[in-house]
This record gives C-alpha cells, sequence and structure tokens, in this order.
C-alpha cells in the first residue's frame, strides 16, 4: 500500500506504508508517533521525516558508523516497547544538531533513537551515567579527513540502513 | 505527590524492588542510594529536559542550508 507523506523540506512523497517506523513515545518534546527515513543521496545523512507533520523533520546519522565504540544497553521494558520477540539486532541513530561551521555539527549521543528494524517500532532512548553527550562533535579528526577524501561521500558508509529507507 | 519526612539513614520502599535511602545531606544537597532491579532506567530529571530541548534546537533546520555546510565542507577544504 502506497501512502502520501507531505514534508516541507522534500516536498509530496509516496511511500510504502510498510516504510513507516512506529515512535509510540514519540522524540522527547514531540508528540509525533510515526517517523520515515529517507536517504539524503549522498554521504552517512538521512532525513528523519514526521508522516503526520510536514515541518518535522530530523537530520540524523547511523550512530554505530559514526562512533564504533558507541553502544546502549536498553532495559527490558525497553525491549518489550521495541516489540523484540527474540532477534536483536538494532538500528541506532543519532540526531544532528546542524551549524553553520562544519566543525560545530554535533550528534546526540545522549538521546540516540534506537529501531528494530523487523518491527518498524523505534524509540529515543536517554542514557543516564553515559560518557557521551547530546552536544558530540560530529566530525573529528578522522571523519574529517574520510569525508574530505570522499569516502564517506559515495557509499552509504556500510550502515545498513538501506532496508530502511521509505526513499 | 505524596510527599515524606526522611531522616539520615532512613529510606522507603516502592513496592518489592525498589528501596530508596538518604545516604548524605551536605547544604543544600542530598544523595540518594537508589537499589532497584538493573535493567530499570534511572534518571536525573534535568536529564530529559536536556535531550528535549536539543531536539527542539536540531528539529530546526533549512534544507538549503544544509547542503550549502556540507558542499562548503566537502570541496575540499583541507584548511578547515
Amino acid at each position: 500500500m502506497i501512502i502520501r507523506v507531505a514534508s516541507t523540506r522534500f516536498g509530496e512523497l509516496e511511500i510504502e506504508a510498510d516504510k513507516v517506523i512506529n515512535m509510540p513515545d514519540g522524540m522527547l518534546g514531540f508528540n509525533e508517533q510515526r517517523y520515515i527515513l529517507l536517504s539524503s543521496g549522498s554521504g552517512p545523512f538521512c532525513w528523519l521525516q514526521a508522516v503526520d507533520n510536514p515541518d518535522l523533520a530530523f537530520i540524523v546519522v547511523d550512530a554505530k558508523t559514526t562512533v564504533p565504540e558507541f553502544e546502549v544497553k536498553l532495559t527490558a521494558d525497553e525491549y518489550r516497547l521495541l516489540g523484540f520477540t527474540g532477534q536483536a539486532e538494532t538500528v541506532v541513530l543519532a540526531v544532528v544538531t546542524m551549524a553553520s561551521n562544519p566543525l560545530d555539527i554535533t550528534i546526540n549521543l545522549l538521546g540516540p533513537i534506537v529501531i528494530n528494524p523487523y518491527a518498524m517500532t523505534a524509540i529515543q532512548v536517554v542514557l543516564e551515567g553515559s560518557r557521551y553527550s547530546t552536544r558530540h562533535p560530529y566530525f573529528d579528526d578522522s571523519l574529517t579527513k574520510k569525508y574530505q577524501n570522499t569516502e564517506l561521500q559515495d557509499e552509504n558508509a556500510n550502515i545498513g540502513l538501506e532496508k530502511l529507507y521509505a526513499g | 505527590m505524596l510527599v515524606l519526612t526522611r531522616k539520615m539513614g532512613e529510606g522507603i520502599s516502592i513496592g518489592d524492588t525498589i528501596k530508596i535511602k538518604i545516604v548524605e545531606i551536605k547544604g543544600n544537597q542530598v544523595r540518594l542510594g537508589i537499589e532497584a532491579p538493573v535493567d530499570l532506567r534511572i534518571l536525573r530529571e534535568e536529564i530529559y529536559a536536556k535531550v528535549q530541548k536539543e531536539n527542539r534546537l536540531a528539529a530546526d533546520w533549512d534544507l538549503a542550508d544544509f547542503r550549502k555546510v556540507i558542499d562548503s565542507f566537502t570541496k575540499g577544504n583541507e584548511d578547515l
């Protein structure tokens, strides 16, 4: 089934209904409960567009690719919310906060988004006691070099998000 | 809201599995000891607010600006 999603930034989208990611608790501070993931076409950035609010979209990156040592431990409750039944493979996204200077772009590692790709369900978890912040610099030295050598621009950075893309 | 008065070393129980104890009182700071199932997420309240605030900031962006910033960065700006 095809559904239409209106978006301020990307225009009118037609997407497969099974690409909708359900967030029963929404993003913290926002009520919207349905999102779609869109490829930006190049590079590691993608968009998380709210299905029911054209204005609401987040820039996101794959957290595990960006910060390989990053780890999210879920509680039993959170596993349940995500609808896990056995397989525990997750996709973890970090929300990007833009800045006019690329070196000031940050990602939020204190509140990552965890997706169960099998149930297409996601939650934003808050990691108390982690050493990560809401403003982790995106471009550290190694990533800057990679990016400028276009390594990250061409491949979708092996992030395994492709199957989640709605468009 | 239930309000209880507790002294140093005293505590409260919530259900069968959660115990909170007053461990230290110093000036206007109170240290709490919390015994709870390991996989229960216990958060300082302001951490939520922090993530909320960052979400709001992150949601406020413009596609043209984003492309401009990223393009300028990838044009081999070696001295950045």
